[in-house]
């Protein structure tokens, strides 16, 4: 998450305005860092990297090197740049064995010169905090309603006490010898146990009571609704999925396919992780979440198949080391489940069953997975008809039949059997 | 009876009168102290007392119960790199051709995550693109835990390098490769490359029949078969539709036997029940001696009827046995006016039978004999071999390097024990273990080969799974022991650069064959009718007394698949008997020799065993059959059982016939034979051996067929109701189901097409994962194949026969039991027949087996709590019940492949497994249908006929079954529906079933 504090702004102010007094090139822009660094981090981490060069030069301090105007031009269309003859633009491109830069039409002037204030900026520095006031100040808020129980329960005692003591004086004064309240409650109990009303009552209750317990705990064997285990890698779906938008399709390319909605292997994962090997990731108090190293976590990618970050190329002959995630969504081998009849023939997504990926720092097992959940759907779905060839025919006949109803994956055989057990 | 009476315990009592006061006192005077009944101190000593003991079992019982509750952790482990062409979850295709020494078939290798799971037949291909139940099961002899696993120098493991260095160092120019017959020319360039004196032989031997056709062309092959072209077909010996000739006749067979006019007429002669002979219209019981004298007589009757100009003097023939003689002039009579549509097929493997065949052939202009294309699936040579044999034993061999044959099995006279053997082989069989070097060979689906079967075909063999063992591809180790040092990939890429023409090498992998333009097997002048000079040669002398001879069995073959259970658990198509081999004999034998076969209580066969001379050889205890249909004084033995060295499913099942009769031989008539006095129990899957009259199989003549309405040959049941007659389909007591709305599955099977092979057996097996049971199983009649395929003879006593001369009912059906001496043979196919009203619905307790409402009847393996009350109402009787835990008891350890990890690996990962205690049956391959529909919803298209089938009908190579949907008016099943052979099994049950069968015709008056 990217916050920036005021503080953190009156800095990059004063950085801006000193290094506007230092630098060769005197920078007339006014960037936004924050825009900048997302643009940069849509448009120029993938060869870029503030300190070291990655495929193209390390862009920290670009500014002091080169003119504004130089800049935006080489930014927008450095081939255009080259081949008008620049001389600076020229070396560069030998410098970097000709490796083509991308070119960027479609950025504003505005959008370049964030980016190049983040190059300045830099990403966010953590900032010292004296000792640990977030814990001081905020206190744990408070459950009082033992207490209050406790309270109650020595009212409750201090009344009936009270009642024993008026209904003994009350005795006294009746000339009659005062009951102990052991007593009176041994002899309403004596009266309780042999009611056979009372008894017959209190066996039902119990036994039906007991009998549910019993008969919730049987069916919740085998239910593993909340399941969430420990994976390997500590991957959140919160981030890929949720902030950072990566179609789930993009990963689980199979569920569109096969029955698998699959895992991806490693060298999807490399897609993105050859450039993100998270550096530059913030955490929520706008630090640096490894202080600018590489997470562990995507470091245990580059370890499965054998990546070497620094020298950024695939270790020849490393023996790869397949990842072992545990599997969270189990169905039992007697119920065959097909991922494309669901995705794609049925076109839901993929959040009807597996809740709100998008927010899970941790995946777990959103729904029962109980043949009858399965049931419930296929009771409540309707077919997708529209546009599927398939349906073509069936589709006007199964409309007479059912006389204009919707028509649910019941309808056509969703609940029989042999559809799901074979 | 007095009250007085005393009464002793014993004779010890009554002479000793102490004895009874003692025996009062002390009744049960072996007291035994529970410290020595508990033989340890520490229990006796120990403070838990029984309720204690309790107490803490029922804890522990109670712990471990609600710990079982929690799921166990599992896995999923992506690929690292998933490569590109693989999905998990989908199945992936690679043609390839399978070759094993007998049976060659262009195939398509079902792969799911690596993994081969089913063999396809390729039909594009344009040799042998269908299967047969052995290149089927050949996939689970992949995942066979017996095989070797590293190379080995005199018996310890050794690595490549070491092996293949020890093996060469064996070679010297006094060296010999013995091979089974190859057909692969990458094969045959590292034979060369070798440079050692090469022979090849092979178990089914057709040594002396390429003899004849290698003097007239020079080529060791044999003529291939148009039987397109044919209108009669006669086959002397030949089970064309079994295992004669290398080439799959079936498809043509079926074609040509369509009914109606211009159905080919099929006549066999032979000794013992083929498959051919079973589908034959007319059968001649002859005598293997006499196979030679027939094809001599036809051959004198064609001459003499043709222009003798053209034709060669006739042949000096010993006279024919009486009962046969007419039969061979009649079909002599036909095959003439049959003309250049005639075709004679041989099967003896004698010089003198294939000449005979050939001349007659020639001399009709016979159409579908086509010497111009040869296949050479087998092209092993018995001499160069018996010479072999002759120089090892002289000691002028000292290493023979083994490949694809077993000698101490096949040949298990011969004495190699002079000699050194090199073997390369699949594992420690027979002669491997004699090896000083074993290096292992790679299964077919784990090896680059290159394949020339036929004229104008070249295939290859590509991988579909990495070696599972440290083994390599034959052409690998042959090219490695001449010094080379290419991989088989190369190997076959140079070979096919040189063979395959102009086709890419990916195009060549994508469709596993070629067709290729080869020059034609050009006949020198002689190969004609009037130079085969035949008046010089000397027929085989028919003989009176007992001749044996030995023959190969449907699921077994030349014995390739000596370890894979599936061979051995398809019953044998005829004698419906799996597990075993054994000689079958004639009835008249039988009784002759006192031998006799009976089912027991139990309903399991039990029969005397003989003890059988054959040239001075003896084996003792030797199973007996009784086989209708059986030439009197015939005995036949099935090869490739009897292993001792083959691994834990094949060893010591039945008996080596090559004991007997090795493999060069053809036949033994110095035989002797007596009854053993031991008994021999038999694992046969069907007991009732004729229809008693029923039309289970409906059966006409093509006359019948082609001039009379079908309503008076299939005439449907009725019955009388207030509404007046109505058919079973209509007089109901039941709702019909909707089965207009969407698709209807239906499944036709023409019993005119099926031949019984088997085929469709084994393919339901793989693609259901259904459990191998065992001998002992299968006995009690609890196999578990989910389709069978009934055999019935006919009987001498029919209903017509009994009316005719007044014969009591009681007589009648005693006497219809009897199968014929002579019988007729029909096969039938039966799964389940996914009533529409199903009998074993109405009676589930648990409603586990329901209708759906694409017509097909569902088992809920989950739901299904064993009552077996379904199996008992199933008129068709299509209902498994798993008495056992098969993947897990130990009892089936030695048969099940699920029970070791390689052979799990075959399971279809889209089928349950079942568990003990619950009823399988037939599911009309649901799996393929939910996936077909989902491809074609994913497509968002109509279905269209024909895009998936079922296992079965996959396999069938004679397209008998044939399954699609009944509500598409213009499928194949449609229009079969509407034929006038349709009709359905015991359809006046009212079951309506989904699934019906096509009236036989038989091509006769």
């Amino acid at each position: 998450m990217y916050t920036t504090s005021k503080l953190k702004r009156f800095a990059s102010l004063i950085a801006v305005i000193a290094l506007m007094f230092f630098s060769s090139f005197a920078m007339a822009f006014e960037g936004d860092a924050k825009n900048g660094r997302k643009l940069y981090k849509q448009n120029c981490a993938s060869c870029h990297k503030l300190d070291k060069k990655l495929i193209g030069p390390a862009l920290s301090g670009v500014t002091e090197k080169y003119s504004e105007d130089w800049l935006l031009k080489w930014i927008r269309n450095n081939a255009e740049l080259r081949a008008s003859g620049d001389e600076d633009a020229i070396a560069i491109f030998e410098e970097y064995n000709g490796s083509v830069m991308s070119a960027f039409p479609a950025l504003s002037d505005q959008d370049i010169f964030d980016i190049l204030q983040y190059t300045i900026d830099g990403d966010p520095k953590p900032i010292p905090t004296p000792g640990n006031l977030s814990e001081v100040a905020v206190a744990p808020s408070k459950d009082y309603s033992k207490q209050i129980l406790i309270g109650l329960g020595l009212l409750l005692f201090l009344m009936i006490s009270l009642l024993a003591r008026m209904k003994n004086t009350l005795r006294l004064v009746n000339g009659q010898d005062p009951v102990s309240i052991i007593d009176e409650a041994g002899w309403f109990w004596g009266r309780l146990i042999n009611n056979k009303v009372f008894v017959t009552l209190a066996t039902i209750i119990v036994t039906v009571a007991f009998l549910n317990q019993l008969y919730w705990f049987l069916m919740s064997i085998g239910v593993e609704q909340n399941y969430q285990p420990e994976q390997p890698i500590a991957f959140s779906h919160a981030l890929h999925a949720g902030e950072n938008q990566v179609d789930c399709n993009y990963c689980h390319s199979s569920a569109r396919h096969s029955k698998h909605s699959g895992i991806p292997s490693a060298n999807v994962c490399m897609n993105c992780h050859m450039y993100v090997d998270g550096t530059e990731i913030i955490d929520d108090a706008g630090n640096l979440k490894y202080e600018g190293e590489r997470s562990p976590e995507i470091a245990k990618i580059y370890a499965a198949i054998g990546w070497d970050a620094e020298e950024r190329q695939y270790i020849e002959g490393y023996e790869q080391q397949p990842i072992k995630w545990v599997r969270i969504h189990n169905l039992p081998d007697l119920a065959y489940f097909n991922h494309s009849q669901h995705v794609n023939a049925g076109q839901l997504e993929c959040q009807e069953c597996h809740g709100p990926v998008e927010t899970m720092e941790e995946m777990y097992q959103y729904s029962e997975l109980t043949m009858g959940w399965c049931i419930n759907c296929h009771r409540e779905t309707e077919v997708q008809f529209e546009k599927n060839g398939y349906y073509q025919d069936f589709h006007e006949e199964l409309t007479e039949k059912y006389h204009g109803e919707k028509i649910t994956a019941e309808k056509i055989g969703g609940l029989e059997c042999g559809k799901c057990h074979y | 009876m007095t009250e007085n009476n005393k009464y002793w315990r014993g004779i010890e009592e009554r002479s000793n009168p102490e004895l009874t006061g003692k025996l009062a006192e002390n009744e049960f005077s072996n007291e035994v102290s529970s410290a020595d009944f508990l033989g340890n101190d520490e229990v006796v000593e120990s403070k838990t007392s029984r309720r204690d003991f309790l107490k803490f079992m029922g804890f522990s019982t109670a712990a471990a119960t609600l710990a079982a509750c929690e799921a166990p952790i599992v896995e999923s482990i992506p690929y690292v790199v998933k490569p590109d062409s693989l999905t998990p979850g989908l199945p992936s295709y690679y043609a390839t051709s399978m070759f094993d020494g007998m049976d060659y078939a262009s195939i398509l290798v079902k792969t799911r995550e690596g993994r081969p799971i089913k063999v396809e037949p390729n039909t594009d291909a344009n040799f042998n693109g269908n299967t047969n139940a052995r290149t089927q099961a050949s996939v689970l002899s992949l995942y066979d835990g017996a095989r070797l696993r590293n190379p080995k120098v005199s018996g310890e493991d050794a690595s490549w390098g070491d092996a293949l260095a020890a093996a060469k160092a064996m070679l010297t120019d006094k060296s010999v490769l013995l091979t089974s017959s190859v057909i692969s020319p990458a094969l045959k360039t590292a034979i060369a490359k070798l440079g050692l004196r090469h022979v090849s032989f092979d178990a089914v031997s057709s040594s002396a029949r390429l003899n004849v056709y290698e003097g007239f062309t020079g080529k060791r092959g044999l003529p291939t078969i148009d039987l397109e072209n044919a209108e009669t077909v006669f086959a002397v010996g030949a089970d064309f539709l079994g295992d004669w000739g290398g080439q799959n006749l079936m498809a043509a067979y079926a074609n040509r036997r369509k009914p109606g006019k211009g159905m080919l007429r099929h006549l066999q002669a032979e000794a013992g029940l083929s498959i051919s002979g079973s589908n034959s219209d007319v059968r001649i019981k002859a005598r293997v001696s006499e196979y030679e004298a027939i094809l001599a007589h036809i051959y004198n009757r064609v001459i003499a009827e043709l222009d003798r100009s053209k034709l060669s003097a006739p042949v000096r023939t010993p006279a024919l046995r009486q009962d046969i003689a007419s039969s061979v002039e009649a079909v002599a009579t036909e095959l003439i006016s049959a003309g250049s549509g005639a075709l004679v097929l041989n099967g003896l493997n004698t010089e003198n039978a294939e000449r005979l065949a050939l001349a007659i052939n020639l001399a009709l202009g016979s159409k579908a004999f086509n010497a111009s294309k040869f296949v050479y699936t087998a092209n092993g040579n018995d001499q160069a071999a018996a010479e072999l044999f002759a120089d090892a034993a002289a000691g002028s061999v000292d290493t023979i390097v083994t490949l694809g044959v077993n000698p101490a099995y096949q040949t298990p006279l011969v004495d190699l024990t002079g000699v050194n053997i090199v073997a390369i082989a699949d594992r420690q069989d027979e002669t491997t273990s004699k090896a000083k070097v074993t290096l292992p060979v790679s299964h077919y689906l784990e090896s680059w080969s290159d394949f020339r079967a036929v004229d104008g075909h070249y295939a290859v063999g590509q991988p579909t799974i990495s070696p599972l063992f440290d083994s390599k591809s034959a052409v690998e180790i042959l090219n490695s022991l001449a010094g080379g040092s290419e991989t088989a990939k190369t190997l076959i890429q140079e070979s096919a650069a040189l063979h395959a023409g102009s086709i890419s090498w990916n195009a060549l992998l994508h469709d596993g064959y070629v067709s290729t333009t080869a020059a034609e097997v050009s006949m020198n002048g002689s190969m004609d009718a009037r130079m085969i000079d035949l008046s010089v040669i000397e027929v085989m002398k028919p003989q009176s007394g007992f001749e044996f001879y030995t023959y190969t069995k449907t699921g077994m073959g030349v014995g390739e698949n000596a370890n894979n259970p599936w061979t051995y658990e398809l019953p044998d198509p005829i004698s419906r008997l799996s597990w075993d081999n054994y000689i079958v004999m004639s009835a008249a034998d039988a009784v002759e020799l006192g031998i006799e076969v009976a089912a027991e209580s139990n309903g399991a066969m039990t029969g005397n065993t003989l003890n059988i001379t054959v040239d001075g050889r003896i084996l003792k205890n030797v199973p007996v059959w009784i086989q209708p249909g059986q030439t009197k004084g015939t005995f036949g033995l099935a090869i490739g059982f009897g292993r001792t060295a083959v691994g834990k499913v094949g060893n010591n099942v039945g008996v080596n016939a090559f004991e007997l009769l090795p493999s060069f031989n053809v036949l033994s008539t110095q035989v002797s034979a007596a009854a053993s006095e031991v008994e021999h129990g038999f694992a046969s899957v069907q007991l009732a051996h004729t229809m008693m009259g029923r039309k289970i199989v409906n059966e006409i003549s093509l006359p019948t067929f082609m001039n009379i309405s079908h309503e008076k040959w299939n005439e449907k049941p009725t019955f009388e109701t207030y509404k007046g007659p109505l058919s079973a389909f209509e007089a109901n007591l039941w709702d019909d189901h909707d089965h207009e709305t969407s698709h209807m599955w239906n499944m036709s099977i023409d019993l005119n097409s099926c031949t019984g092979c088997g085929a469709c057996v084994v393919a339901c097996s793989l693609e259901n994962n259904v459990p191998v049971v065992g001998k002992e199983e299968v006995r009690r009649h609890r196999d578990m194949h989910w389709l069978r395929i009934d055999r019935y003879y006919s009987s001498e006593m029919t209903a017509e026969l009994a009316d005719e001369n007044g014969i009591g009912a009681i007589e009648k059906y005693a006497k219809m039991e009897i199968p014929s001496e002579s019988p007729d043979v029909v096969f039938q196919p039966v799964m389940c027949q996914h009533c529409n009203h199903a009998p074993c619905e109405t009676v589930c307790p648990v409603g586990a087996t329901v209708h759906s409402r694409e017509g097909l009847n569902h088992m809920a393996y989950n739901r299904c709590i064993g009552t077996r009350y379904c199996a008992n109402n199933c008129p068709y009787k299509v209902r498994r019940f798993n008495w056992f835990n098969y993947k897990g008891n130990e009892k089936f350890t030695d048969v099940n492949p699920s029970q070791d990890d390689y052979g799990r690996m075959v399971l279809n990962p889209d089928v349950t497994v079942r568990a003990r205690g619950v009823i399988e049956k037939c599911s009309l391959c649901i799996q393929r249908i939910q996936l077909g529909k989902l491809e074609a919803k994913k497509d968002g298209r109509m279905l269209t006929d024909g895009e998936f089938t079922t296992a079965c009908a996959q396999a069938c190579g004679s397209n008998a079954i044939v399954f699609g949907d009944v509500n598409n008016p213009e499928s194949e099943v449609s229009l079969l529906k509407q034929e006038g052979r349709a009709y359905h099994l015991l359809e006046e049950v009212g079951t309506q079933p989904s699934v019906f069968y096509q009236t036989k015709v038989r091509n006769r008056a």
